[in-house]
């Protein structure tokens, strides 16, 4: 774990050694956001040669690691307005989760929802919950998916979200109530109900 | 009265913005009389509790996740053409 504490003032800190100190750290922090490899590892990529090139400029009033974390971050947001974008002109995203399949003409439950009992700190330390979790970020549409991880794991407002995507506000809410529904759904379906008799 | 598909959408967005009051009052009432939109915004807490988790550790809970040897060896060369680009 050294290698995660360490200072500004360590000697090992050149430029040269910020893959090996840090690579593992930001490809993680990436791909917890965007949930490809390659474009985690682009992401990664551009991070350190942005670092690079204002390297010369930078302060020490941080850690290395907290200001590189800084710039993944841009990076990361920049991913989701070319992500947007793109999709913009692909917008044959396929309709996995209609909300009016879930509930009764009259707006009821079709399936009701279980009681999950659940606690998040002691689900985050079990790797099989977070595996399946990721699985089903994965298979959110695009334009969900970005808006519920700017959202929820960036911690970015709505406001901020849509200046992002380029969509209205009321586009906004719609498609983290969208994802929301989806996720929950996703999880009850493959660990709640699965994992033990929670019911 | 708002039906269990109007109070879920309002739930959600009671996440994002600050809902009206007559939104709040009227998913209230029906939260206090509806088992399973109270447990739809119990499971909607949940998720927001456990992507604090993601952004606000400094580590992810999976550390067997690692760049592969070649990729970090790509970006190195990277960044050593960057600096004779550079310099």
């Amino acid at each position: 774990m050294n290698k995660q504490q360490s200072t500004s003032n360590d000697p090992n800190e050149t430029p040269e050694n910020w893959v090996d100190l840090y690579g593992d750290y930001l490809y993680r922090y990436a791909l917890y956001r965007v949930y490809e490899a390659t474009v985690a590892e682009d992401l990664v990529q551009e991070t350190f040669l942005a670092a690079l090139g204002s390297f010369k400029n930078f302060q020490y009033r941080s850690s290395i690691k907290t200001w590189l974390t800084g710039i993944l971050k841009h990076k990361i947001i920049d991913h989701f307005r070319k992500k947007a974008k793109e999709q913009q002109i692909d917008h044959i995203t396929p309709d996995i989760n209609n909300l009016d399949d879930l509930f009764t003409k009259n707006g009821h439950w079709k399936i009701k929802p279980a009681n999950w009992n659940a606690d998040p700190q002691k689900l985050y330390d079990q790797k099989e919950f977070i595996d399946i979790l990721h699985r089903c970020l994965a298979e959110l549409p695009g334009r969900q998916a970005s808006a519920f991880i700017l959202r929820e794991i960036v911690g970015e407002n709505t406001k901020e979200i849509c200046k992002i995507l380029g969509i209205s506000a009321t586009n906004s809410w719609v498609l983290l109530h969208r994802a929301r529904m989806y996720l929950r759904q996703c999880l009850e379906i493959n660990w709640f109900t699965n994992s033990d008799d929670r019911e | 009265m708002f039906n269990c598909k109007k109070v879920t959408q309002l739930v959600s967005e009671s996440f994002d913005r600050k809902l009206s009051f007559y939104q709040r009052l009227g998913m209230r009432i029906h939260l206090m009389m509806c088992k399973f939109c109270s447990r739809y915004q119990e499971q909607l807490l949940f998720l927001r509790k456990t992507a604090r988790l993601f952004s606000e550790s400094s580590e992810a809970p999976d550390l067997s996740i690692q760049l592969s040897s070649e990729v970090g060896k790509r970006i190195k060369e990277s960044m050593v053409r960057f600096l004779e680009k550079h310099e």
